[in-house]
């Protein structure tokens, strides 16, 4: 899913970045209303390490093989953290294993962030659509929607990048072809992330509750 | 632009010139054809993804020295993500190999007479023992932090 050097046309390179300075000027500057940080580094700290190796975990979904994301699961147990963790994930990945790449730091932050700032977004629905559900309930099915909804934002993202800046001088039909096969492998990826992250959720509902509640 | 591609391969091997013989249309075959060939050099490089699986068909492009911006040679890499071309002159040669928005460019020096200077190594890579050290240290890293704030908050 992470975007190397040298795919993307330098304007979107830059307009990546562009994007992502923005969006943590405005995270950063929630993250100082609703919270102490250094109450909350701690969790998006480790929360970050699960990222970076996540991404080194491959599922191979024939013809393709894929690897899991995590966006989802940050979004719902970090809130608003999951954006600085997502960033330094992929800053450590890019750097030390050469999964992405540093011109592409601030697309790929894009792609993966804002889908998992909309996860938290969605969790925090349970409060309101799944009122009159019990705990586990509630808190299983928005992280489930969390989960996929963020990895599947994501892969659409990662598609609509790929596929208006196909070089001419490639074969665009068979480029095509190839990216559609990786983005039906996405599919059940969506499922896998969005269980692994109820199974997250439901873990800390039962050993610490108060994870869960992310000021927003 | 294939059929460039192709007439790089028959230089060495007669199967090649047989694949040029089918690929004409029917009504050509009527006039004399005459296939010449040589022995040349030929660069051959293999993509993989770093699972470790080979990139199956994916789209090489190679720039010669000469001109950056038009791909000189263009075709797919094998079965096992390989793919031939032979260089026709020295300096280095560009390679782009991609396949569903994954990929890389590789830059290969190629000396007079078509042979890889011998200054250049190919990138290794990393292997599982680096990688497993590197996720070790980063996860010990935020883990160390965790800890540290923890120990703040008592």
């Amino acid at each position: 899913m992470h975007i190397p050097d040298g795919i993307l046309p330098a304007q979107v390179c830059v307009g990546g970045y562009a994007i992502a300075g923005g969006v943590t000027w405005y995270v950063l500057r929630r993250i100082r209303q609703v919270s102490n940080p250094t109450e909350e580094i701690p969790k998006a700290a480790m929360l970050a390490a699960a990222f970076f190796i996540g991404s080194s975990i491959n599922i191979p979904v024939p013809p393709v093989s894929i690897h899991l994301v995590l966006n989802g699961p940050l979004g719902v147990v970090l809130g608003w953290y999951a954006w600085p963790a997502i960033l330094i994930g992929l800053f450590l990945q890019a750097v030390l294993i050469g999964h992405g790449g540093l011109t592409t730091l601030g697309v790929n932050a894009v792609m993966m962030g804002i889908p998992a700032l909309i996860g938290f977004q969605v969790f925090k629905l349970r409060h309101q659509v799944g009122k009159g559900w019990s705990m586990t309930q509630s808190v299983g099915v928005f992280a489930f929607l969390a989960g996929a909804i963020a990895l599947g934002l994501a892969a659409l993202i990662f598609f609509g990048l790929i596929v208006f800046t196909i070089p001419a001088e490639l074969n665009v039909l068979e480029e095509r072809s190839a990216l559609t096969a990786l983005m039906i492998a996405h599919i059940p990826l969506m499922f896998i992330e969005g269980i692994f992250t109820l199974m997250l959720a439901l873990f800390l509902l039962r050993v610490k509750p108060n994870l869960l509640d992310n000021p927003g | 632009m294939h059929e460039r591609n192709g007439l790089a391969i028959i230089g060495g091997s007669l199967l090649g010139a047989i694949a040029l013989l089918a690929g004409l249309p029917p009504g050509a075959r009527a006039h004399g054809v005459s296939v010449q060939s040589r022995t040349t050099n030929a660069v051959e490089i293999q993509a993989v993804y770093d699972s470790g699986k080979p990139m199956e068909n994916a789209q090489v492009q190679v720039y010669a020295p000469d001109d950056p911006s038009t791909p000189y040679f263009v075709g797919q890499t094998d079965n096992r993500g390989r793919f031939v071309f032979a260089p026709d002159q020295a300096g280095d040669w560009e390679i782009s190999v991609r396949q569903a928005g994954h990929g890389k460019i590789v830059v290969i020096p190629v000396e007079s007479g078509g042979a890889i200077a011998e200054t250049f190594t190919n990138d290794a890579g990393l292997t599982p023992l680096q990688r497993g050290v590197m996720a070790g240290a980063v996860t010990w890293g935020c883990v160390g932090t965790a800890l540290y704030f923890r120990r703040g908050k008592v």
